[in-house]
């Protein structure tokens, strides 16, 4: 069932999202949609798959012009979407998300039975497997996104967009997911892909889309690109390093400093330095434990026991309050769950944190204004206005909004749980570039990062821990993607290295 | 992204019909009403219709801080009824007026702070809090007045609320310098921005330094406060108070703030919103009241249009997400 778009255009305000658009996606192959943020990727993908109406043009399906206005209705015609946030229900296990409002009924009751049966054919037919004896909640990502690409199979989807897959997986997580993406196309499926890593793009698809400000660049053979001919079709400009030169810091007096840092099952015995002008990355696999630590550090989380000091001196940080009055910023892991006000206006999510700063009895607007237009710019944002709601933004910009929001309390330590997630091309070397000024400026910088290039590219340091323990310390030229691996999947932990 | 001029202007008219739609509507009722019920346009009727939703106005302008902020206070209804009857007997020991609001006003306030505290430190559901609080407060009611009828001893004291200014009643001037109140307080302070902020997402607010829990209390203190002063007000027009008293503004009251267009799941709405979803009830009950409209009907009818004003408000924001 091949699938056309014709000269579509969709406008949201004054932003033209998408602008006459022209796309073929053959069937049976994995088509890969790029481009910087706010390219319209994800305003495409929602066409298709009926979230959003188009205002012009038309989508032909096998050749015949159909209209796609709801959900329901593309999924009627074989299409689906799995948007990046999740929406499984998440105290029920997998087959009861998978077959959920299509469950098979005896009267009023569920067929239990005939759904246990089902589910396992589809699982067995498909080829994905996924644990179904626990709530989904207690799956991890990786696994919650198969149990959506099963929901889209159950409904008999034929094209699955699938939104930034990746964005919130390990490298191994990704691995299987691509595998899954490959046997599904060779099952006769569809599969549009929207991504920001071109590694994994080049490597799985069969034709790649690159668009730029809602237009179609063009569409190519992997064969035929290269990451960085992608990077300048993207962008439109040259590509440059990935990376920005590491400027070593000259201060060695510690910004931060943690000792024995503990709470309960989490984390134990955390101990390390940030000096002025550092980098230094927390790396190791999803559920390691680096976040954990980074929130207790910010006063998100209680510890149990163990000292935080700052320029020296122990701080007491029992709420986030504390710790930005102290000179600490925090980017959250989730700047959706975690960051961002969706429905207030960039300003307003930008000044949150300063406010007793910027009134008095009233609000001082001129003050806020002039702060809010100074990180905006710093960060980046691209975006009509600060008055926008931040929900109206692409995702990198609501990503750079939050950059905007630490930026704009000149802390001297800067903690970033994945900073680039979500983020395009262009603006992560952008994000590097603002790290390393940072750092270059007497900023001490923490980093959170499951990307292996980005640890390996920024840190003068890399931590490494393993199950709530810090179990490596990489400096310099130790410092490479095989050994952070190595250390992250070692056996040191057990005979107690960390202590 | 690219941006274009021309097409802007039509998309705003579409949008300041969607989002000025409870006004629209209560224009449509206000005009409809003049010319079909002689009585309506009147000064009188008027200045009646104000006067009557002045304590309304009150209550319904912090309700809508306590929604906003992802809260819900059932308890508001008890808390009308409670603090006039602690202020009549200040009345009727000290016959001060500004002593008697004061009261009123200080018995919500405390009402207020124990909700919030309940809500933001004990982690309870707000709705349930609040219920279980609404008995706890109707027991003392009956405790303070030992289930006797309390009387204003000192019938001057009407003045309070029956003096008139410019030709509206102090009552209403008083609901209207509350709400102006709220409204700064929403739209002009940092306050404002944390009810939005916790209301919008509680977490992000509280890990961009809100103090949330405190914002909590803040807004459940100020409702309570509100209810406080509003019924007292009516009782000292009526001159009487008693622990059996109608609580049923509380339900008016989210009524008018739900149709005026704020959100209860948090983080949406505006002072402006809930005055006009007064309004918009009064006029309708108005108009019924005036066609000498059976009260039956009426409560049935009055339930209709409030799903329907709802319902079409949630239709119209339906894509947004
Ligand atoms: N609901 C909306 N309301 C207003 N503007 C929107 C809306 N959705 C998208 N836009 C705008 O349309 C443009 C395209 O957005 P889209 O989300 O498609 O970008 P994207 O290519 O998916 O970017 P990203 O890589 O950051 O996810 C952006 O300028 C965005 O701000
Ligand atoms: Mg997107």
């Amino acid at each position: 069932m091949d699938l056309e778009v014709r000269s579509v255009s969709k406008r949201f305000g004054a932003t033209i999202a998408l602008d006459n658009v022209n796309l073929k996606i053959a069937s049976g192959t994995i088509h890969s949609l790029i481009g910087e943020n706010g390219a319209g990727k994800s305003t495409l993908g929602k066409i298709l798959s009926g979230v959003y109406q188009l205002d012009s043009g038309e989508v032909e399906l096998a050749g015949q012009a159909v209209t796609i206005g709801s959900p329901r209705e593309a999924l009627s015609r074989g299409i689906t979407i799995i948007a990046q946030e999740l929406s499984l229900v998440p105290s029920r296990n997998a087959a009861d998300n998978v077959y959920l409002g299509i469950e098979d009924h005896a009267g009023p009751w569920v067929r239990r039975g005939v759904i246990k049966d089902r589910f396992e054919e589809l699982t067995n037919t498909s080829g994905i497997i996924v644990p179904n004896d626990r709530p989904v909640s207690a799956l991890s990502i990786g696994d919650q996104q198969k149990v959506e690409i099963l929901r889209a199979l159950a409904r008999n989807a034929e094209v699955i967009v699938m939104d930034e897959p990746t964005a919130r997986l390990s490298v191994e997580e990704t691995a299987v997911l691509k595998d899954v993406m490959r046997s599904l196309r060779n099952q006769g499926k569809t599969i549009i892909f929207v991504s920001h890593f071109l590694g994994d793009v080049l490597d799985v698809s069969d034709a790649i889309t690159i668009m730029r400000d809602g237009k179609i660049i063009r569409t190519s053979k992997p064969s035929d690109e290269t990451h960085d001919s992608l990077v300048e079709a993207m962008t439109g400009r040259k590509a440059g390093e990935a990376f920005p030169a590491k400027t070593p810091p000259n201060s060695p007096a510690p910004v931060l400093e943690v000792n024995g840092l503990t709470r309960g099952m989490q984390f134990a015995d955390i101990s390390f330095t940030v000096g002025a002008g550092e980098i230094v990355a927390l790396a190791g696999l999803v559920g390691s434990g680096r976040s954990e630590v980074a929130r207790a550090i910010y006063g998100a989380d209680p510890f149990d026991s163990g000292e935080v000091k700052l320029q020296g001196s122990v701080i007491k940080i029992s709420h986030p309050a504390t710790a930005i009055e102290n000179g600490i910023a925090m980017i959250p892991e989730s700047r959706k769950d975690q960051g961002l006000i969706l429905d207030r206006s960039i300003r307003e999510n930008i000044s949150l944190p300063y406010l007793k700063k910027l009134s008095q009895l009233l609000m001082k607007r001129r003050e806020e204004n002039s702060m809010v237009a100074e990180n905006f710019a710093a960060a980046g944002i691209r975006a009509l206005s600060s008055e926008m709601t931040v929900r109206s933004l692409s995702g990198g910009n609501q990503q750079k909004a939050l950059f905007a929001r630490s930026l704009a309390g000149h802390p001297t330590l800067f903690i970033a749980d994945e900073p680039t997630r979500g983020v395009d091309v262009g603006s992560k070397r952008a994000i590097y570039e603002l790290l390393a000024d940072l750092a270059r400026k007497g900023m001490a910088v923490l980093v959170i990062s499951s990307e292996l290039d980005e640890v390996v590219g920024l840190a003068h340091r890399v931590i490494v821990m393993q199950t709530g323990r810090i179990v490596a310390e990489l400096v310099g030229d130790q410092i490479s993607e095989s050994a952070v691996v190595s250390a992250a999947f070692s056996m040191k932990q057990r005979e107690g290295l960390a202590s | 992204m690219t941006v274009v001029d021309t097409a802007s202007r039509s998309i705003n008219v579409k949008s300041l019909l969607s989002k000025y739609a409870i006004v629209w509507v209560t224009l449509l009722v206000f005009i409809f009403l003049s010319a079909s019920t002689d009585a309506f346009l009147s000064a009188d009727n008027l200045r009646n219709i104000l006067d009557q939703q002045s304590v309304v106005l009150i209550v319904a302008a912090f309700t809508t801080i306590v929604l906003i902020s992802g809260g819900f206070d059932v308890s508001l209804g008890a808390i009308y009824i409670l603090a006039p009857l602690v202020a009549l007997r200040v009345q009727n020991n000290i016959n001060s007026a500004w002593l008697t609001l004061l009261a009123g006003i200080l018995v919500g306030l405390i009402a207020g702070l124990l909700n919030g505290v309940i809500v933001a430190y004990g982690r309870i559901n707000s709705f349930i809090a609040t219920l279980a609080t609404s008995f706890i407060f109707f027991g003392i009611a009956y405790l303070v007045s030992d289930g006797t009828i309390l009387r204003v001893t000192d019938i001057t004291m009407r003045e309070v609320v029956t003096t008139r200014i410019l030709g509206l009643t102090s009552a209403t001037w008083i609901a209207f310098v509350v709400v102006a109140i709220a409204w700064i307080m929403l739209d002009r302070t940092r306050f404002g921005r944390y009810i939005f902020s916790v209301g919008g997402n509680f977490e992000a607010a509280r890990l961009a330094g809100v103090r949330t829990n405190r914002v909590v209390v803040a807004a459940f203190v100020l409702a309570g406060a509100g209810a406080g002063l509003a019924g007292t007000l009516n009782s000292i027009r009526s001159v009487t108070a008693q622990a059996s008293d109608d609580f049923s503004i509380i339900f008016a009251v989210i009524a008018a703030v739900v149709v005026g267009g704020t959100s209860i799941a948090g983080g949406s709405g505006a002072i402006w919103r809930s005055v006009v979803g007064v309004f918009f009830i009064a006029f309708i009950v108005n108009g019924f009241n005036l066609n000498g409209v059976d009260p039956v009907y009426q409560r049935i009818i009055q339930g209709a249009v409030i799903l329907t004003a709802v319902g079409a408000d949630a239709w119209s924001r339906r894509d947004k997400s």
